[in-house]
């Protein structure tokens, strides 16, 4: 038992490396905000572009189905060698520097290279996971909807736009909380690259003092910030769920009717 | 704005099918609407009305036969394909339609609502939508209201809010799909009252309903669908008290009963 507590909770380790593991963590934590909101909007442009209406848009709604069905088959971890190896080689002499380097080798707003390969590899992947989610949320939208909206004479973007997105969105909040706790634990496999998120840094002071207490800091970290927002996702769906027991309010309406009659009293239906 | 069509008609229906793969619901459908005039549309459940509206604004296109608005025949190219919006474009400024599960946006308030598609469809200032929504919801009585969202408002506000949506296009038709057999019995009357006021104003209606007292009073003209056609129309007193056919004969002897 000495030796699991030595190993796992060594709390002189973890107080010596705190910095250096916060500076990990928050490489995570930066990681994982951006690509959480660039997977968002990558993925609501894949959905929209699913359910393109007419013919002459089929060749773009099975380019975009095949994409999603194609990168949520992938591990995210091929994704990310796949990016970076190609990227970093196609910028550089071996490759024939076919795209230039601050494409290939990305520094933007003064984050290292493996950070971007992250968020590109993160993106395309979660893309794919969230434009389903968006698609069920779009799907759950009553058909009445679209019909009002069309025929008030809007175009089918403008319905999208106005009437069915932001109702759809709504409803898919909490699986797309649950998609971003994924996509936060996903961001560790970045450290493969020589990121130094979280996951990098433990491994270092493993590695450096044969100890994991670096990494345990690091899965407490973790949890810290996904259970909370686990519970959050619940309390979410709690609550839309007490709104469709309602059935969109039909009890309340019942009341207004009766106030409408005048005073109400005695009528029941 | 072009004028009434060179037989009289606003609004004809030549020869109209339409089918939903096997079920043939529309079986040539004729019928003539002039401006001003308050067409209601009666018959079984299964006979097509609500199809029949639904093809006269293009939500489901009609396979075969025409539909000629203000004498433009909205079938004149295909209205299925998507690439040509020309009639779908030229019918939806000029048709509004109330539907009768009311279908307003749950995630906009009653004013909202009303603006919307003056907005964004017309691109009209938004100061001046208000200000029209406002007064076109104080006109269906719900002034009051405009800044509830939907679920906080009864059936019959609901769907008054939803004539107010359709009028605030600036609608030269409005077609009206059993707007009140989704409300509870007591508050049909607040819905049906809107619409007789429309009636009286001049607006020319189209109106797919069960009220047979509305259709007596109101309507200049009363259809009688049944199978997919039509089967019987005329002045309300004509079709209503004294059917020819032995078809609406059934059908009213069925639906006066109670």
């Amino acid at each position: 038992m000495d030796f699991i507590r030595q190993y796992y909770f060594d709390f002189g380790i973890m107080g010596d490396e705190f910095g250096r593991i916060m500076e990990g963590f928050w490489f995570t934590v930066q990681l994982s905000v951006l690509s959480g909101i660039t997977s968002l909007a990558w993925g609501l442009v894949l959905a929209v572009l699913r359910q393109l209406p007419g013919k002459a848009t089929a060749p773009v709604r099975w380019l975009t189905i095949g994409y999603i069905d194609v990168f949520r088959g992938i591990p995210l971890l091929l994704v990310l060698l796949l990016v970076s190896g190609g990227l970093s080689t196609l910028s550089s002499p071996i490759g024939g520097e076919v795209i230039p380097t601050w494409l290939g080798k990305p520094t933007w707003l003064g984050q290292t290279t493996p950070f971007w390969y992250g968020v590109f590899s993160l993106t395309i992947t979660y893309g794919a996971y969230m434009a389903e989610v968006y698609r069920a949320g779009i799907e759950a939208v009553p058909g009445g909807q679209m019909e009002a909206a069309r025929s008030l004479g809007m175009s089918h973007g403008q319905a999208m736009r106005f009437v069915i997105v932001p109702q759809a969105v709504r409803k898919v909040i909490p699986p797309l909380l649950n998609d971003f706790i994924a996509l936060m634990k996903d961001t560790s496999l970045v450290s493969v690259l020589g990121a130094a998120d979280v996951v990098f840094v433990g491994r270092a002071i493993q590695s450096e003092q044969f100890n994991g207490s670096g990494l345990m800091l690091g899965a407490f970290l973790f949890v810290l910030v996904t259970i909370p927002l686990a519970r959050l996702v619940d309390y979410l769906i709690a609550r839309e769920q007490q709104k469709t027991q309602r059935g969109g309010a039909p009890a309340e309406a019942a009341e207004l009717d009766q106030q409408a009659l005048g005073g109400g009293g005695g009528v029941t239906t | 704005m072009s004028g009434p069509a060179a037989n009289g008609a606003y609004l004809r229906l030549d020869n109209v099918h339409k089918r939903f793969g096997k079920l043939h619901v529309l079986r040539g459908v004729n019928m003539e609407v002039a401006r001003g005039e308050v067409v209601c549309v009666i018959g079984p459940s299964g006979s097509g009305k609500s199809t029949l509206l639904r093809c006269i604004n293009l939500l489901e296109p009609p396979e075969e036969g025409d539909i000629v608005l203000e004498g433009k025949n909205l079938c004149a190219t295909d209205p299925r394909a998507e690439e040509d919006e020309e009639g779908i474009d030229f019918v939806r400024r000029r048709v509004g339609i109330v539907f009768q599960q009311f279908n307003l946006f749950p995630h906009k308030t009653a004013l909202e609502n009303v603006t919307l598609g003056p907005e964004k469809v017309l691109g009209r200032k938004s100061s001046e939508c208000k200000e029209k929504a406002q007064a076109l919801l104080g006109r269906v009585g719900l002034g009051e209201k405009m800044n509830e969202y939907p679920d906080r408002l009864s059936g019959g506000q609901q769907q008054r809010v939803a004539i107010a949506r359709a009028l605030a296009m600036d609608p030269h038709v409005i077609l009206f799909d059993e707007v009140t057999s989704a409300l509870d019995p007591e508050l049909v009357k607040e819905v049906l009252d809107v619409m007789r006021e429309l009636a009286s104003e001049g607006m020319t209606m189209v109106v797919v309903t069960h009220e047979m007292g509305f259709a007596r009073e109101v309507a200049h003209q009363v259809v009688f669908m049944d199978g997919g056609v039509v089967v019987e129309h005329g002045k309300p007193a004509d079709v209503l008290e004294n059917p020819k056919e032995e078809r609406t004969k059934r059908f009213l002897g069925l639906v006066l009963e109670h």
